[in-house]
């Protein structure tokens, strides 16, 4: 099987969001690391190609920085990848990264499935994947759980839903599947694998490269940081005095214990 | 006048709440658009189409064998059709599980854009400005859509739900269908049995600060016994089998709502959130200050929780 994984490299969530003039966050003070849904989509494509042969391209739009997160996913036994370097992609909105995508994946050629994570931590938007699908003709699935195959083209999903629900369905490839966390458990990259990944090919691709002409669809205007009007009552004080004070709280002001 | 569409969702004949959230969403923005609100129900029969027709004046009817189960190929086929003879500017999708599969699709489908998992909606000077979270909700930002015709998918739980008024017309409309790439097979409980934390008065719940499954087991497990309580997690804690699936709370687990929710090294994603924003007394333990839990607690440590939990221990 030719597996393509669109892999992005995003923030750690846990970094101080600094914002410089309404529309951008002060990258000095973050951490980059692979999109968590991703390493499920990594290690989801890697079972596959265990069980069936064949390769696994990794596909990101990016800054140079995101080289260093491609090479991750070929530590963790990824062949291969094309890297979009262009900013007048990445800094675009969804659409536009989708279409350079569904390029690169064109371009690649002759690919049986491809996969995404769920959604990015940063953004959370969920569209980039179906967009791919779409502009590949190809049927997709997302909040996929659980993949069967016996030969990596017909294939039976267990998709989520609410409360614990799954819905199974089937669907032909080559085929575009959103993957969820908790799928299965991402292997942590070995020392060969990482000696490895430093010799694997990556490929750097411009707009023009790829010949991507589409243009953005939806416009940013701001950020900013949320004001909540229910802010939670912070308790001051080293842990120990802190968590007594709470459970005096919780006893006789809160009443709930 | 052109329309502002809501697309209902609904699943074993129940129409679900998102769909009546967005009914509130329409009637809300769409005069400040100069757009008329209205709703599509794509079903094997009218029966649902007649219930949204409480919510919201206008409801177009699509009853067709291709959607009376839901599948991307068939919502997008039928959005499209609504769009293309009815007049209609603007489509509102729920962000939930069936929305986000087709609503990037549907957009594509009518040439339109999109934003997604937005959780507010104004019309300023007549164009449309949407608020949504980035960063797991330590920031916002504000996004508009440079396409005639637009898409936006709200977050569930966002708005209040519709309220029913005067019951408004169902009109019928035609589609034809094409392929449908997706056979769906059946729909099944994954956490079938096991535990109901539904019913606890008092939750402790872990979070991805827990750090392992034996750290989870010596800290949540016995604060929860000795509150009385039942022990829960979110979901890295279930995708990491720290604990059982039928203890997982939030928008893919379980909606709680106990008098002490106490979140322990819980970020606070609009995932979980969704499941236990209606608890009584929210207490979170999390060492990152801007962690957005703090933005719906009732009280907040910030520190360590290894060293704020045998403290809370020591004072039962």
């Amino acid at each position: 099987m030719k597996i393509v994984v669109c892999l992005k490299q995003v923030p750690d969530m846990e970094s101080k969001f600094k914002i410089v003039d309404d529309k951008k966050v002060d990258e000095s003070q973050i951490a980059f690391k692979i999109n968590d849904f991703d390493n499920y989509a990594v290690e989801a494509a890697l079972q596959l190609k265990e069980k069936l042969g064949g390769e696994v391209v990794i596909v990101s739009a990016g800054p140079d920085r995101a080289a260093k997160d491609i090479r991750q996913a070929y530590a963790m036994g990824a062949d291969w990848g094309i890297h979009i370097t262009d900013a007048s992609v990445y800094d675009a909105d969804g659409f536009v990264i989708a279409n350079a995508l569904a390029k690169a994946i064109e371009q690649i050629g002759g690919v049986d499935l491809v996969l995404t994570g769920v959604q990015s931590e940063d953004l959370q938007a969920a569209v980039t994947g179906v967009m791919v699908a779409d502009l590949l003709g190809i049927p997709h699935c997302t909040n996929v759980v659980k993949i069967d195959t016996a030969d990596g083209k017909a294939f039976t999903l267990n998709r989520e839903l609410e409360g614990g629900l799954n819905e199974v369905l089937e669907l032909a490839g080559p085929a575009m599947l959103s993957i969820q966390s908790g799928i299965n458990e991402p292997r942590y990259p070995t020392l060969p694998g990482i000696m490895k990944a430093k010799k694997k090919q990556l490929d750097t691709k411009s707009a023009a490269d790829l010949g991507v002409s589409a243009s953005a669809r939806t416009a940013f205007i701001k950020m900013f940081v949320p004001v909540s009007d229910s802010m939670a009552e912070i308790i001051q004080g080293a842990p120990a005095e802190a968590a007594a004070k709470l459970v005096d709280k919780l006893k006789n002001e809160a009443k709930v214990i | 006048m052109a329309k502002l569409l809501v697309v209902a969702e609904h699943r074993d004949g129940k129409l679900s709440v998102a769909t009546l959230e967005l009914c509130r969403v329409a009637k809300e923005i769409a005069p400040a658009l100069g757009l008329e609100p209205a709703a599509a129900v794509f079903a094997k029969d009218d029966a649902i189409a007649k219930e949204v027709a409480n919510y919201i004046p206008t409801v177009l009817s699509v009853t067709d064998a291709a959607v009376a189960a839901y599948t991307a190929d068939g919502y997008t086929q039928a959005v499209k059709a609504v769009v293309e003879s009815q007049d209609v500017k603007g489509v509102l999708v729920p962000h939930t599980y069936d929305g986000v599969d087709y609503a990037a699709k549907a957009a594509m489908a009518i040439g339109a854009g999109i934003v997604s998992n937005v959780n507010k909606v104004v019309a300023e000077g007549g164009k449309l400005v949407c608020t949504r979270n980035i960063y797991n909700g330590k920031l916002q930002e504000t996004k508009s859509v440079t396409t005639d015709k637009f898409v936006i998918s709200v977050e569930k739980g966002a708005y209040d739900p519709a309220e029913a008024g005067a019951a408004g017309s169902v009109t019928a409309v035609s589609a034809s269908f094409g392929e449908i790439r997706t056979k769906v097979k059946e729909v099944i409980a994954t956490s079938a049995g096991g535990v109901d934390i539904s019913q606890a008065k008092v939750i402790v719940s872990g979070g991805r600060g827990l750090k392992d499954a034996d750290k989870y087991k010596d800290i949540v497990i016995p604060l929860a016994q000795k509150l009385g309580g039942e022990y829960a997690g979110s979901r890295p804690v279930i995708d990491s089998g720290w604990t059982e699936a039928s203890r997982q709370v939030g928008q893919s687990g379980k909606t709680v709502t106990p008098d002490l929710y106490l979140a322990l090294g819980i970020s606070g994603a609009v995932q979980h959130v969704a499941g236990m924003k209606g608890s009584k007394c929210i207490v979170a333990v999390n060492k990152d200050p801007e962690a957005p839990i703090f933005n719906i607690a009732t009280y907040g440590i910030v520190a360590d929780l290894f060293e704020v939990v045998p403290g809370i221990m020591a004072n039962l």
